[in-house]
């Protein structure tokens, strides 16, 4: 390797410090997760109460339907004649069996009632999210680091990000998301976006077409996790799949129309991804998806395949991906017409995900060619190989990553981190409980041509979902 | 709470499934069956039991389930009941959904699997 660049030890062995004195609230959390046990111990006896009384209760209706149905035998053998008299609510004769067939009609009535009741109390209970309309779910995630997860150049305590996603119920075959999200960027400042906006039409189960905003369905990585850090075991997203705005290489985003699906076959479950939209350019040295539309047409046009195995291979999906897009370079110095690139992608992945493993490996070839040079056409490659294991609360992870692009090609001189480089991470994961999760990332990243240089991140961060 | 009990996968009486569908039916991959949508709904009191037998996985799991499944795909957990009862009233009266249940069903539902 070529050079390396100094580390600043102390306030990196600050860092560390205060990245074990953070390790270290573990306990705490521990002790919360006691007091938790005790309120669902309570709950649940509280809970285990309800039902006896409801167990009690149903009997109880169920005695009285029975007697009900006698008393309509007997008056049914008595053969039709004057109507009995009504007892009142609540005296002996509407409960004594002697008397049921008397007190019959007006049993039934209040039985009626009451189930009518019962009936409607039940519904409003078993209705009540449903008539919430607009379920709003969620991600965020802070951290501190000897370095930033997402901008190297800085250190110290970051606020990452804040999602929201909306998924209001609509139609029965209508189907809306809308992901709005409030992140740092590079210059420090919180940014919004409107990450998703997808409207779609669910024609079965095997094809639901969206128009709008969304994850370019390239390999697995990126519609699995996206800006859901918490269900993502490792700490941050590969490097050449960071967003558009944190560096990415490749376009997270597409504007456009996308057609989804899947169907068994057989015990397999074959996945499909095609989809239409906006090309990018490139702007301030990064990728912009061109949510407006753009000046002269282009299109991203891609597809994914993939297939869900079953039996001994339950859990394990692998598939092929590729997308083609004309790039415009807009940094291009002027007069000169900014450069175009046609970029071609192809991809392929496998993901095996069951209660103790989740091992994700995805790799891609680009296939670029320069249309304003005419320089010919410039292959690059990128991938990683991730591994981690469920082990009760704990998933220890490791991943590897390598990015190799020609520096001679412009869709990757243009972008500011278009260069080369190898990754290689140790992490640990704690879920604190179900929607938290403390994680600690040991990194160590090389930059491996246009600049030559590497360094080292100690970084942990605490992310949930809601 | 249900423990050894039977448990019964119900649906409305309109509702073709079958007990191959339940795993697809509650994780959110089958929503239709022909042309009814399905209306999946849990059943608090006995969801430990259905997600062990039904589905092999825990309370845990399924939630991280759901939350990709709707993260990804813009759909929605099922809706939850708090008991059997409800549970029975709720597919009752709505075209399209399923529930489980550890009591005795009656003839107006369709019993798709018994567990």
């Amino acid at each position: 390797m070529g050079t390396t660049t100094p580390r600043r030890a102390s306030p990196s062995r600050a860092w560390v410090g205060a990245l074990l004195v953070a390790g270290l609230g573990h306990t705490l959390a521990t002790h919360a997760a006691a007091d938790d046990s005790d309120r669902i111990a309570t709950l649940e006896q509280k809970l285990d109460q309800s039902l006896q009384l409801i167990q009690q209760l149903s009997a109880r209706v169920h005695d009285l339907e029975a007697q009900v149905g006698q008393g309509n035998a007997a008056a049914a053998a008595k053969g039709p004649g004057p109507a009995p008299a009504a007892a009142q609510p609540g005296t002996p004769a509407a409960t004594q069996p002697g008397t049921v067939a008397a007190t019959a009609p007006d049993t039934a009535q209040r039985l009626a009632r009451v189930e009518q009741t019962v009936t409607e109390m039940a519904a409003s209970a078993g209705q009540h999210a449903e008539d919430i309309g607009m379920p709003m779910h969620g991600f965020a995630d802070v951290g501190v680091g000897n370095h930033n997860a997402e901008f190297p150049q800085y250190q110290g305590a970051d606020i990452a990000e804040l999602d929201f996603f909306l998924t209001p119920r609509l139609g029965s075959r209508t189907r809306a998301l809308f992901e709005l999200n409030f992140e740092v960027g590079s210059d420090g400042s919180v940014g919004v976006d409107l990450e998703r906006a997808q409207i779609g039409y669910q024609f079965a189960d095997s094809a639901t077409v969206w128009l709008g905003r969304f994850h370019t369905p390239y390999g697995y990585y990126n519609t699995a996790f996206h800006h859901g850090q918490q269900i993502a075991t490792s700490l941050r997203r590969p490097r050449f799949i960071e967003f558009e705005d944190h560096g990415g290489i490749m376009p997270a985003h597409t504007v456009g129309a996308w057609l989804t699906g899947s169907q068994r076959v057989g015990d397999e479950k074959v996945t499909y991804d095609a989809f239409i939209g906006n090309s990018q350019r490139i702007t301030d040295g990064k990728l912009d998806m061109n949510n407006a539309g753009n000046t002269h047409g282009s299109t991203i046009v891609g597809a994914n395949l993939g297939v869900l195995l079953s039996g001994a291979l339950d859990g394990l999906k692998v598939g092929v991906d590729a997308f083609q897009t004309r790039v415009l370079d807009d940094d291009t110095p002027a007069p000169a017409p900014p450069f175009a690139t046609r970029v071609r992608s192809y991809g392929a992945y496998a993901a095996y995900d069951t209660d103790s493993w989740e091992d994700i490996a995805e790799f891609h070839v680009f296939d670029n060619d320069d249309l304003t040079g005419h320089t010919g056409t410039h292959r690059s490659e990128a991938g990683f190989v991730q591994m981690g294991y469920r082990a009760g609360h704990y998933t220890p992870y490791a991943r590897y990553e390598r990015g190799a692009f020609q520096q001679s090609d412009n869709f990757f001189s243009a972008q500011d981190n278009g260069s080369s480089y190898y990754r290689t991470a140790l992490g640990l994961r704690f879920d604190v409980d179900l929607v938290s999760s403390l994680k600690l990332e040991l990194a160590e990243t090389h930059l491996t041509d246009r600049d030559i240089s590497s360094y080292d991140e100690a970084l942990l961060q605490y992310a949930i979902r809601f | 709470m249900a423990g050894a009990a039977d448990l019964s996968v119900i649906c409305n009486s309109r509702v073709p499934l079958t007990a191959g569908d339940v795993r697809d039916l509650f994780l959110g991959e089958k929503q239709f069956a022909g042309a009814v949508k399905l209306v999946p709904v849990d059943n608090s009191s006995a969801q430990s039991v259905f997600l062990e037998r039904a589905l092999k996985m825990n309370a845990a799991k399924y939630s991280t389930t759901w939350t990709k499944k709707s993260f990804r795909d813009g759909i929605n957990p099922p809706l939850v009941t708090g008991s059997d009862a409800e549970a029975l009233a709720y597919v009752k009266r709505t075209p399209g959904a399923c529930s489980y249940v550890t009591i005795a069903t009656p003839a107006d539902v369709v019993v798709v699997a018994r567990l």
